[in-house]
């Protein structure tokens, strides 16, 4: 396993109270997968992926429990320099707004170059060179002039394109996109995830696409953990999970999506609204919200069942129903 | 056009922004051409959805259907009246009828003002809409309309969640009782989850109030469903326009179909079925529009009548004598039908990778 995340724990100290953000995250990817984490705002899908990488704000932000693996390795008792020489080298993220995460007052040119003068102790002009290089990767048009031109001189998806530059730059063994197309226009979002789609199998990568895009996540993903509150409540291969979801929250998400390709008269909504992370709810952390609730809901923590798939790999719900949430749809 | 009685009729409406050099002497170099010749109309109780990429104009085509910009050219006729030419107490009375429902959900608010404030404060405006002892039960009452509890009436906008915040935008927007509401892109600031509770509750206020909508939104998935009607944008133009199964079953511009290609279908079984096409470049800019076709730069069918005439949003000619869902306007010198959406779903063909078939 390239990395596996046990356990995690992260928790956020605010004026008004600690906030649970991470409540016990565990999923894992191997090299040449991708995992989709999907989750609405809040649900700790980031945060989750900030503490990965090592580049979680703390304080406010504190990891209280847990182990990320690796390459064997527990990310988590290595010293600070240790980290950075893995971040960016090994493993590297891309952003969603790669407008704010460049610097707006360097060069393109100097911003990727920069990688290999500090990771690989290369001359400023050997990591231009391969700066440009990596530029003609991602389908830059006219590299060789563009380098020298700063972010606010490109498009969005050609920034976005930078910023895949630049994750790939040192042939990293994990690449984790935060919403890396959100900010995009479907047919510039359509070219961004089918470049990175093919460079991930080019070099054999693992690859966590963080998101809340269905859509997106049934075209790329090979495996989706589904999160809400800080927990993971359903993992899954893509296939079983939008054929049949074995979790209530899940199959609210699928339902109240509108389909380009069907017309409803009215869209399943899930009532109610995400919870305070302050104040997650006894029992299950999604029992107000779901219409499936019984007693036993609102006083146990469902752990992690597991589901028999259809398509082989692990399957897990936390839920106490999932049997019926699979029978309903079956 | 379709419908008995447009209550909306948009005529070669214009927007340009000019764009100057120099200090004393101000001289145009330019201009953005933000909306670039734009017709619909919209019958009552209909929902004209409109979709497009950022900078295809949506937004400033909003505004100006709601008086917050005036047009360089063209008319927007309300009742036959056009609405671009009138001032003082007449423009007054039309603003009471077409009422908009902002984006930001964070930015739209005052954040201070209580909710009855900003709910109520269209009836400071037009007094003669409700009496003034009569506007608190009033606000309460649209509170109660939008699924909010009116106990909160004397809460802040910072007390409500997004999909809360956008209630109360709506309960705004319906106070002086408008026959039309323009919505901008009125649930993309969303979660998913949320998303669909405040499309439902425009559907509910539509047929409960008769209401006419100009949806506009990037998300087509959503346009579809909320629309009878749909026009796709490009470059400050329509250039493709029908009832929402013509343009989304048998689009004939290839924009459109290059659009509708690129939508993530939540289903992982499409991917192996659908055909993507994958259009290059990025939109041109609006200070510099193409000539002829303004789609032709990224468009692969372009040829060189394109470069040389502007295609006429009308029904093409290869169309003109068939009735079929492909009879609808469309602006392309070689408008050709093409499925891109699999019909009904790609469950309805019956073949899954996997699985062995039965």
């Amino acid at each position: 396993m390239l990395l596996e995340v046990r356990d995690l724990h992260v928790e956020f100290r605010t004026r008004d109270g600690i906030a649970k953000a991470v409540n016990g995250v565990s999923y894992a990817v191997d090299a040449g997968e991708t995992l989709a984490v999907l989750g609405e705002s809040g649900s700790g899908k980031s945060v989750t992926a900030q503490a990965v990488m090592g580049i979680l704000d703390s304080p406010p932000g504190r990891i209280t429990g847990g182990e990320v693996l690796f390459q064997g390795r527990d990310l988590l008792t290595l010293r600070e320099d240790e980290r950075r020489r893995i971040r960016g080298a090994r493993m590297a993220m891309i952003f969603q707004d790669a407008l704010s995460a460049l610097n707006p007052v360097l060069t393109v040119g100097a911003q990727l170059g920069e990688m290999f003068v500090v990771h690989r102790g290369m001359s400023a002009k050997d990591a231009r060179a391969r700066a440009v290089e990596l530029m003609d990767r991602v389908r830059i048009p006219a590299a060789a002039q563009r380098v020298r031109d700063y972010p606010h001189q490109f498009s969005g998806g050609m920034r976005q394109r930078i910023m895949i530059a630049m994750a790939l730059a040192l042939e990293p063994a994990l690449i984790i996109a935060d919403e890396p197309t959100t900010a995009l226009d479907v047919t510039v979002q359509a070219q961004v995830m089918d470049l990175l789609a093919e460079l991930q199998r080019e070099y054999r990568m693992g690859l966590i696409l963080i998101t809340h895009d269905l859509g997106v996540v049934a075209d790329v993903a090979d495996r989706i953990a589904v999160m809400y509150a800080g927990r993971i409540v359903e993992s899954a291969p893509v296939h079983d999970i939008y054929k049949a979801p074995a979790h209530p929250y899940t199959r609210g998400l699928l339902d109240s999506i509108p389909r380009l390709d069907q017309k409803g008269r009215q869209l399943y909504a899930i009532k109610g609204l995400p919870p305070n992370l302050m104040a997650i709810p006894p029992g299950c952390a999604f029992n107000p919200r779901c219409p499936m609730a019984q007693d036993v809901c609102r006083t146990d923590v469902p752990p992690l069942y597991e589901v028999a798939g259809d398509h082989g790999g692990e399957r897990v719900s936390a839920c106490h129903f999932w049997r019926e949430c699979l029978r309903d749809r079956s | 056009m379709t419908g008995p009685e447009p209550i909306l009729e948009v005529s070669g409406l214009l927007k340009h922004y000019p764009l100057t050099r120099g200090i004393l002497f101000k001289k145009q170099v330019g201009a953005v051409k933000a909306v670039d010749g734009v017709d619909f109309t919209l019958a009552r109780g209909e929902t004209l959805g409109i979709v497009g990429e950022s900078g295809c104009g949506k937004s400033t085509l909003a505004r100006l259907l709601v008086n917050l910009e005036a047009p360089t050219a063209g008319s927007i006729r309300h009742r036959g009246e056009d609405i671009t030419r009138l001032s003082g107490r007449a423009l007054k009375a039309v603003r009471r009828n077409i009422q908009m429902v902002f984006q930001d959900p964070y930015t739209s608010l005052n954040p201070r003002m209580t909710v009855g404030d900003i709910i109520g404060e269209p009836y400071e405006i037009h007094p003669e809409a409700a009496p003034k002892g009569d506007r608190r039960r009033r606000v309460r009452e649209l509170l109660d309309v939008v699924g909010l509890n009116p106990e909160y009436i004397n809460r802040y906008p910072h007390q409500f969640s997004g999909g809360q915040r956008q209630r109360i935008g709506i309960a705004r927007g319906l106070a002086l009782r408008p026959e039309i509401i323009v919505a901008d892109e009125p649930v993309s600031a969303l979660d998913v989850s949320v998303q669909a509770q405040v499309i439902n509750l425009l559907a509910t206020l539509q047929a409960e109030f008769g209401l006419s909508y100009v949806f506009i939104a990037h998300d087509l998935s959503i346009v579809r469903h909320i629309s009878d009607r749909v026009g796709v944008m490009y470059l400050g133009r329509i250039v493709e326009t029908g009832r929402d199964a013509e343009i989304y079953d048998h689009p004939t511009h290839p924009y459109t179909q290059a659009l509708l290609s690129a939508v993530p279908v939540p289903d992982p079984r499409a991917r192996e079925h659908r055909e993507r096409i994958i259009l290059s470049g990025d939109v041109p800019s609006p200070t510099d529009i193409p000539s002829g076709c303004r789609f032709r730069t990224r468009c692969w069918k372009a040829r060189e009548r394109c470069t040389l005439e502007v295609p006429p949003l009308a029904v093409p000619e290869e169309f003109r004598l068939t009735t079929g869902p492909a009879a609808h306007d469309s602006a392309c010198h070689f408008a050709e039908e093409k499925r891109v959406v699999p019909p009904e779903g790609p469950a309805a063909s019956g073949d899954e990778p996997h699985t062995e078939p039965a």
